[in-house]
C-alpha cells in the first residue's frame, strides 16, 4: 500500500511540474472561464435546427425568441412575394400565419407551433388568474394486470343508488395540467448524466498521456526496475486521476442537487470502466498519432454505449445497459432495484478488474517497447496473459473472463443494426455476435498453438472443449444476472442461449470452436477464412434457436 | 523550395495510411453517424407522437366513458386514435381487462370551477409512456376549448405543419458534425506531427535540410487539411447517395477546408508554444470549446452557416465562408510568425 501512494504522490509532482512553467496556467484559466461564460449564456439558446428558418413578420406580433428563427421585419405585400420566392419560410401578419405547400415551409410551421404554444402559456398564465389560465386537471391513475374478484358491491346492498368502486389502481393518483406537463422524454436527465462522463473522460486522457510520456522518455523502465510490482505501477499513477474523478462525480452530484452518495455508487463502476479502457490504448501504442486516433475511437464507443440506451428510459429495459439510465431514474426521483443496478455495473467492474489483470502482464519492458503490427501486439498480449498458467486453466479462464466485453461488444452492434433495413437487423446482429463469439473463444488457442505451446490434435480438440466449457459457464453467469431481466429483447435469448438444457450449448460452442482451430492448425486456413466458417455453423445454429422460440 | 515541402506532405500521408489511423478515424466517423441516425430513429419512433400516429395510430384503442362526440372523445378521434364510447366507468374497466381497450379516460367532471379528467392507464412503464404522449395533444386541445369558454384566448392554435425533427437533425447537427469532426481530428494530427519531430529529437536533423521551419510547419498542417478534405468529400457523397438533398456542395468543402485550416493552425501554435504534446493536446481541446461557444455567442457560427449553405439559404454564400477564410489567414500568419522559436 505504501508503494502505491509513494507512486501516486510522484504521479501528483509530475502533473504539477508539467503545467507549472510559462504562460500555461493562466492560459488554462483563461480558458477555463471562456468556456464558463459560454456555456451559461448558451446553456438555453442553443437547440436542434439552429438558424434553419427565416421569418417575415408584419403588424402586432409577438417577439420571437427562438434561435431556429431568424426574423425580420417586412411589409405584407413584399412579405408575400418573398415568401413565395422561397425566401421566407413562413409570414406571420398580426394573428395571421401563411406558409408554403412545400416541406421546409412545413417544417417551419410545426417549428413555429412548439414556439407559440409555449409562448402563449407564459402570456396567458401572466395575464389571467390560474384556474381560468390552466382550467384542466388531469388524474393519471395505472391499473394492475389482473382484473379484481367482484363481489365487493355484495356487502353494499344499496342497489343502484350505491356509486361503484372506482377501478384498483396500483400507484397513488398523479395529477397533472396537460400544458405544463413536458412529454416524458428523458433527453433533459440524459444530458445531465453526460456531464458526469466527460470529465471523467477528460481525466482518463491525462492518465493515458501520463503514461505514454513515460513510456516514450524511459522513465516506466526505470520504474520497472525498482522493487515494485507492475500491479501497484499501475494502481500508484491511476490513484490520484481516480481520486479526482471521484471527487469531480461528487461535485456535480452536490450542485445538481443529487444524492452524491447515490451518484457515486452509479458513476463509480462507470469510471473504473472508462479508465480500464484508457490503460489499454498506452499498452497498446506505438506512435503518438495511433494513441490520438485509438482514444478518440473510445470516446466516442463509450460515449455511445452510454448515451444510446439511456435515452429509451422507461421505454425499453434494455436502457439499463447503461448507467445512465439509472441516473436519469435518480434525477426523477424514481426507485430502481439491485438487478437494474447489476446489470450496467456488473460488467463494467469486471472489464476494469480484466484490464488490471492485463495491465499486469504487459507491463515489461519488451512489450512496452516493441514495435510491431497490431494484430501481432494483441497476439503477443494474448500470450502473455496466458502464458503465467497451464494452458488447460488459461484457456478456459480467458474465455470466462472475456464475457462482459463480448456482451458489451454485441449491444453496441445492436446499437449499429438499428441503422439496417428492418429485415435484416435480427440477422445482422446474431452474425456479428457470432463472429466475436468464436473469435474470443479461439483467439487463446491460436496463439498458444502459434508459439507451439499446443501441437496435436488431441490437445485441440481438448482445449476447444475447456473453451466451449469457460464461456458457457460465463454465459450463463450473466444470463442469470442480466438477461432474464430484459426478456423484453427477443435477439437476447439467441445471443446468450436462455435454454435451460445446458448440454446442447455446450456442445454445440465445442463444435463451432473445434471447427475454426482445426480449420487454422491443423489444414492451415487463414485465420479470418477459419473464423467465417465458424461462425455460420454459429449463426445458423442460432437462427434454428430464435425461429424455435419465437 | 517546393520539393522539400511536398516531400514532407507524402511522408505525413503515407505514415498515416500505413500506420492505418485513418482507418480508425474513418470508423468514428461512421459509428458517429450511424449512432446519431440510429439515436434518431428510436427519438422518432419513442418519442414523437407523430411518428406512434402514424405506425400504429389506429391500434390504439382507447375508452372513454360518455358520448364519442363529446368534446374530448372528438379531440382523441380528430388526432387518430380509435374512441370507444361506455355508458359507465365500470363498462369500460371491463373492457380494458378484456383487453379491448388499452386505456379509458373517465367522464370530465366539475370540482371547483376547475375541469377534472381521469385517465386510467395500464402499470407498464412502456406502453403508459406511449399513450401519454399520444394522448397530450387531445388533450392540450381540450384545455384550450375550455379556456375558450372561460373568456381566455389563446393566439396560433391553428398552426399544424410536418414533424420538423428529422429535417433538423440532418441539417443542423448531422451534416455539420461529419463535415467538422474530421477538422478537429485534423488538429490533433498536426500536433501529433510536430511533437513527435520535438519530442523524438529529429526536429532539428529535418531542419538541417533544405526546408524552412514555416515549411516544415505548413506542409504538416497541408497534409491533415488534405485527409479531412477528402473524408468530407466521401461524407458528402454518401449522405447524397442516402437520399438527402444537400445545396451549396462546394462552398460547404471550401468551408470544411477553411475549418480544418483554422484547427489546424489553432493546434500547430499551441504546439510551437509548448513543445509537448500533453499540454499542446489539452490547451487545443480547450481553444476548440472556447472555439465553438465564442463563435457561435458572436453569431457567426461555422455550424449555423453550414446547416444554411446545405439548406439552400438564399442569404448565406461564399461571402460567409469568406468571413472564416480571413480568419484562418490571420492565424496561419501568427503561426509562421511564431514558428520562428523552433529555430532558437
Amino acid at each position: 500500500m505504501n508503494q502505491i501512494l509513494v507512486i501516486a504522490w510522484r504521479e501528483i509532482t509530475r502533473l504539477r511540474k508539467r503545467f507549472s512553467g510559462g504562460a500555461s496556467p493562466v492560459a488554462v484559466l483563461i480558458l477555463l472561464a471562456v468556456l464558463g461564460v459560454s456555456a451559461y449564456f448558451l446553456r438555453d439558446n442553443v437547440t436542434l435546427g439552429n438558424g434553419l428558418y427565416r421569418v417575415g413578420v408584419s403588424g402586432d406580433v409577438p417577439p420571437i425568441q427562438d434561435s431556429r428563427f431568424e426574423v425580420m421585419e417586412v411589409s405584407p405585400e413584399e412579405g408575400q412575394v418573398l415568401l413565395a420566392e422561397k425566401k421566407l419560410d413562413l409570414l406571420i401578419i398580426d394573428a395571421e400565419v401563411y406558409a408554403r405547400e412545400d416541406d421546409k415551409s412545413q417544417f417551419a410551421e410545426r417549428a413555429l407551433k412548439q414556439y407559440m404554444e409555449e409562448a402563449e402559456l407564459i402570456r396567458v398564465g401572466n395575464s389571467f388568474a390560474e384556474d381560468e389560465a390552466f382550467p384542466l386537471r388531469v388524474g393519471i391513475n395505472y391499473l394492475g394486470a389482473e382484473q379484481p374478484a367482484a363481489g365487493n358491491d355484495a356487502g353494499t346492498g344499496q342497489g343502484e343508488t350505491a356509486t361503484p368502486p372506482p377501478p384498483p389502481t396500483t400507484k397513488p393518483e398523479e395529477i397533472i395540467i396537460p400544458s405544463l406537463t413536458p412529454p416524458p422524454a428523458p433527453f433533459t436527465q440524459v444530458l445531465v448524466a453526460l456531464i458526469y462522463i466527460l470529465p471523467i473522460t477528460f481525466i482518463s486522457i491525462f492518465f493515458t498521456s501520463s503514461f505514454m510520456d513515460e513510456k516514450a522518455n524511459r522513465r516506466l523502465t526505470v520504474l520497472l526496475s525498482a522493487p515494485v510490482s507492475p500491479f501497484q505501477i499501475i494502481l500508484g499513477k491511476m490513484l490520484p486521476y481516480a481520486v479526482f474523478a471521484i471527487s469531480t462525480t461528487a461535485l456535480i452530484a452536490y450542485f445538481t442537487n443529487a444524492n452524491v452518495p447515490l451518484a457515486l455508487a452509479i458513476f463509480a463502476p462507470t469510471t473504473l470502466f472508462i479508465f480500464a479502457i484508457y490503460l489499454m490504448v498506452p499498452l497498446f501504442y506505438r506512435t503518438f498519432k495511433d494513441t490520438t486516433f485509438i482514444s478518440m475511437l473510445v470516446t466516442t464507443l463509450t460515449t455511445a454505449y452510454l448515451v444510446f440506451p439511456a435515452m429509451f428510459t422507461n421505454s425499453n429495459d434494455l436502457a439499463y445497459i447503461s448507467p445512465l439510465a439509472l441516473a436519469v431514474k435518480m434525477y426523477r426521483n424514481e426507485p430502481f432495484g439491485w438487478r437494474e443496478y447489476l446489470l450496467p455495473s456488473l460488467p463494467m467492474t469486471a472489464i476494469f478488474v480484466f484490464a488490471m489483470f492485463a495491465g499486469t502482464r504487459l507491463l515489461n519492458e519488451e512489450f512496452l517497447m516493441g514495435y510491431k503490427p497490431i494484430t501481432r501486439k494483441i497476439a503477443d498480449a494474448i500470450y502473455l496473459m496466458m502464458a503465467h498458467s497451464k494452458p488447460w486453466f488459461a484457456v478456459m479462464l480467458w474465455s470466462f473472463l472475456v464475457i462482459p466485453a463480448v456482451y458489451m461488444s454485441q449491444v453496441v452492434m445492436l446499437a449499429f443494426a438499428t441503422n439496417l433495413p428492418v429485415s435484416l437487423i435480427i440477422g445482422a446482429v446474431l452474425f456479428t455476435a457470432a463472429f466475436s463469439e468464436e473469435l474470443v473463444k479461439t483467439v487463446g488457442i491460436v496463439v498458444l498453438a502459434e508459439r507451439g505451446v499446443v501441437s496435436s490434435v488431441r490437445e485441440i480438440l481438448w482445449l476447444s472443449f475447456l473453451s466451449a466449457l469457460g464461456f458457457l459457464i460465463g454465459e450463463k453467469l450473466l444470463v442469470f444476472v442480466s438477461v432474464s431481466f430484459v426478456s423484453e429483447a427477443q435477439v437476447s435469448s439467441a445471443l446468450f442461449g436462455a435454454g435451460v438444457f445446458l448440454l446442447i450449448p455446450l456442445l454445440a460452442h465445442f463444435v463451432f470452436v473445434a471447427i475454426v482451430n482445426l480449420l487454422r492448425l491443423k489444414l492451415r486456413f487463414p485465420y479470418w477464412l477459419a473464423l467465417i466458417i465458424g461462425t455460420i455453423f454459429h449463426f445458423i445454429y442460432n437462427a434454428t434457436i430464435l425461429r424455435g422460440g419465437a | 523550395m517546393i520539393y522539400p515541402f511536398l516531400a514532407v506532405v507524402k511522408k505525413e500521408l503515407t505514415a498515416v495510411l500505413r500506420e492505418r489511423t485513418i482507418v480508425i478515424s474513418i470508423l468514428i466517423q461512421f459509428f458517429i453517424a450511424s449512432f446519431s441516425s440510429g439515436l434518431l430513429l428510436g427519438m422518432l419512433s419513442l418519442y414523437d407522437a407523430d411518428t406512434i400516429m402514424q405506425f400504429s395510430g389506429n391500434n390504439i384503442r382507447i375508452g372513454v366513458v360518455g358520448s364519442a362526440s363529446d368534446q374530448l372523445a372528438a379531440r382523441m378521434s380528430e388526432r387518430g386514435l380509435n374512441v370507444i364510447s361506455f355508458d359507465t366507468l365500470a363498462n369500460a374497466q371491463a373492457a380494458y381487462f378484456a383487453g379491448e381497450v388499452i386505456a379509458f379516460v373517465d367522464a370530465p367532471q366539475n370540482a371547483d370551477g376547475l375541469t377534472q379528467v381521469k385517465l386510467y392507464l395500464p402499470d407498464s412503464e412502456a406502453v403508459s409512456s406511449i399513450i401519454r404522449m399520444v394522448i397530450q395533444e387531445p388533450l392540450k386541445q381540450f384545455e384550450n376549448d375550455l379556456r375558450k369558454a372561460n373568456g381566455v384566448e389563446i393566439l396560433y392554435t391553428g398552426l399544424k405543419g410536418k414533424p420538423a425533427t428529422s429535417f433538423e437533425f440532418v441539417y443542423s447537427v448531422l451534416i455539420p458534425m461529419l463535415m467538422f469532426f474530421p477538422a478537429f481530428v485534423a488538429g490533433s494530427m498536426s500536433i501529433d506531427a510536430i511533437t513527435e519531430e520535438i519530442e523524438g529529437k529529429t526536429l532539428q536533423t529535418l531542419l538541417s535540410t533544405p526546408l524552412t521551419v514555416s515549411g516544415m510547419v505548413g506542409a504538416k498542417i497541408t497534409s491533415a487539411v488534405i485527409l479531412a478534405i477528402m473524408q468530407c468529400a466521401a461524407w458528402l457523397m454518401l449522405i447524397q447517395l442516402n437520399g438527402t438533398v444537400i445545396q451549396n456542395k462546394g462552398w460547404i468543402l471550401s468551408m470544411a477546408l477553411v475549418i480544418a485550416g483554422i484547427t489546424s493552425t489553432m493546434a500547430a501554435l499551441s504546439a510551437t508554444f509548448l513543445q509537448d504534446r500533453e499540454r499542446s493536446q489539452f490547451i487545443y481541446s480547450l481553444l476548440l470549446l472556447a472555439g465553438v461557444g465564442i463563435s457561435t455567442l458572436l453569431n457567426i457560427s461555422p455550424i449555423t452557416t453550414l446547416s444554411r449553405l446545405s439548406i439552400g439559404d438564399p442569404y448565406t454564400n461564399g461571402w460567409d465562408v469568406m468571413i472564416f477564410a480571413l480568419i484562418f489567414f490571420a492565424l496561419f500568419g501568427f503561426l509562421l510568425r511564431s514558428s520562428r522559436r523552433f529555430n532558437s
